[in-house]
């Protein structure tokens, strides 16, 4: 299945606030601006709505983690429109999105109605939101049910899980053999502290990601947000030596040197941009970054599809 | 002009910064566009004597006052506090504060807290809290440091209407009395931008319809951050050309009589 196209920005977007021009802008005010601002012109022009962008497309920027907001919410729908608005404003052409309960363990009616309101939101946004399949591990089969029927036969593009189970408990390994099976990434919340997180008592950390991936070497796992997960440099070193394992440069923390260190000791090539929400902050990591335009582009989204492309039909 | 309010030089105890020299920092200023910065001694963080990290920082932007503002950090509850007011004030030319009630351990509203903020108000020095240093969930295992409550600032400002304060690195203000509209509280403090939003929540645009725009500041947090996130909420920032720049640089130069 090809990565669906990408449909025009919203046309509620601010006038004078245009992906174009916030990144002739950027480029005016930031050295560091420049590189994104190359990105686009490395790319070529912005895609025309509609325009075609397979797993080929050069310079797409891909938020690898983002979030649907949970219809408990009553005001779900405007906050979905301004995440879309705000990539519009970024310059964020697609995002992948899981919907998570608000409280867990999730329940199966729980992510089961999650990944109906992913899928709803593809539709409002098309080609502008790619899902995630979020299940909680411990419904075994129907865990696994779910990933056939969301992944398998809607277009969903990867697995996220949450803090249910850490990843390197038995139960999540079937999950992790129908990601390989499928193809898929999966987006694994993480964080190190160097305390117990109590409200998260099987909280997964860059190590355990490591070791899952040393254990299935073919699978692609994504450790969530190293700027809002604890100690980054102490999950950037965890995850060295595990070259099946990404870091998602998501999170609110700016801490200088994040993306540059992870570049360091991981490499480009296993780095994928990413928000969580926090949308300038994404976008100010890479740009501040001490790292070439190409490796820019890598982050920004080259390697987000590389990853994407590696799904079985 | 763009002016940072929120930046740092020297060492810090947790973690290695780059860019925390005079040169490296102006280098970097330039490469995004950055005026002027208001700095202070990271090291006076977690040093015992802040006072000994006042003196490097003085020594570091000798050369460059042009464009490094220096800010003076001093622990109320320290030997000799008032000596390093007037030696940080007098001799080295620091124009304003920077307060650590959590990292030095002593409560806002102490007395002797009380006492630095008067005699700094009657010096004309202005006085900016960082709310937090770092994200807490990446906090070393030698300590636990948590975020200064809204509330107590709400009480500082309250008790010292004719002081002026900058507050740093915070966000949540739109919860709190200090980022209503009409809140009743004096008009005596700004608010710096670095962890506020800008889109989605948009906490920036909701305290320039509470605060006004001439209440808010640029600060970036370098070395610590990276400057660029901060740059990027101007950019996208949903507000007049005449707020913005109140927000990169107007605001600073009235607040800190530039």
């Amino acid at each position: 299945m090809s990565i669906p196209q990408m449909t025009s920005s919203s046309p509620e977007s601010p006038p004078g606030i245009t992906r174009r021009t916030l990144l002739k802008g950027s480029a005016a005010v930031a050295l560091g601006a420049v590189a994104l601002s190359s990105v686009r012109g490395v790319a070529g022009e912005e895609a025309a709505p509609g325009a075609s962008s397979g797993p080929q497309a050069k310079g797409k920027v891909i938020d690898c983690h983002a979030h649907l907001t949970h219809h408990s919410r009553s005001n779900w729908e405007a906050d979905d429109r301004k995440l879309i608005e705000a990539a519009d404003k970024l310059g964020i052409e697609q995002l992948c999105c899981s919907t998570l309960t608000p409280r867990w363990p999730a329940s199966l009616e729980g992510f089961r109605e999650c990944n109906q309101w992913t899928v709803e939101g593809m539709r409002r946004f098309p080609g502008r939101v790619l899902g995630y399949c979020y299940v909680n591990p411990g419904y075994g089969r129907e865990s696994l049910e779910e990933i056939r029927r969301y992944v398998g036969d809607r277009g969903f593009i990867g697995i996220k899980l949450y803090n249910e189970y850490t990843c390197t408990e038995p139960v999540v390994f079937p999950v992790v053999e129908l990601a390989i099976e499928l193809g898929v990434p999966i987006l694994h919340h993480a964080s190190h502290s160097h305390y117990f997180v109590e409200e998260q008592p099987r909280l997964t950390d860059g190590g355990h990601l490591a070791e899952l991936a040393r254990r299935y070497p073919e699978a692609m796992l994504i450790c969530a947000h190293i700027s809002g997960g604890g100690d980054w440099e102490w999950t950037i070193k965890a995850a060295r030596h595990a070259p099946n394992l990404m870091l998602d440069t998501s999170g609110s923390v700016t801490d200088a040197n994040t993306v540059d260190m992870a570049a360091a000791i991981v490499g480009v090539d296993r780095l994928v941009f990413g928000c969580d929400s926090s949308m300038t902050a994404g976008i100010g990591k890479i740009r501040g970054a001490d790292l070439s335009t190409q490796d820019k582009e890598k982050i920004l989204g080259g390697n987000m599809m590389r990853l994407l492309g590696r799904r079985k039909a | 002009m763009i002016i940072d309010v929120n930046a740092y030089l020297g060492h810090f105890a947790f973690r290695r910064l780059r860019h925390n020299t005079a040169a490296s920092l102006l280098a970097l200023m330039d490469s995004r566009k950055i005026d002027k910065a208001v700095v202070s001694s990271a090291a006076a963080i977690t040093y015992r004597n802040a006072q000994a990290g006042n003196e490097e920082l003085a020594e570091e932007v000798k050369s460059h006052r042009d464009r490094l503002i220096p800010f003076a950090v001093i622990n109320p509850f320290y030997a000799g506090w008032q000596d390093d007011l007037k030696i940080c004030h007098e001799e080295f030319g620091m124009t304003g504060l920077r307060l650590y009630p959590k990292w030095h351990n002593y409560s806002l509203s102490s007395p002797s807290c009380r006492e630095l903020v008067t005699a700094a108000t009657e010096r004309g020095m202005v006085i900016s809290i960082p709310i937090r240093v770092e994200d807490n969930r990446e906090r070393s295992w030698l300590l636990n440091i948590p975020d200064i409550p809204l509330e107590e600032i709400v009480e500082l400002v309250k008790a010292h209407p004719k002081s002026r304060f900058i507050l740093l690195n915070g966000l949540g203000y739109t919860g709190s009395p200090l980022g209503r509209k009409d809140n009743g509280l004096p008009t005596n403090y700004t608010v710096e931008i670095s962890r506020l939003s800008a889109v989605l929540a948009n906490e920036i645009g909701q305290l320039i319809t509470n605060l006004g725009a001439e209440r808010m500041m640029f600060g970036t947090g370098m070395p610590f951050n990276y400057p660029d996130p901060a740059l990027v909420k101007l950019e996208v920032l949903d507000a007049t050309e005449p707020d913005k720049d109140k927000i990169r640089c107007r605001s600073a130069v009235t607040w800190l009589r530039l």
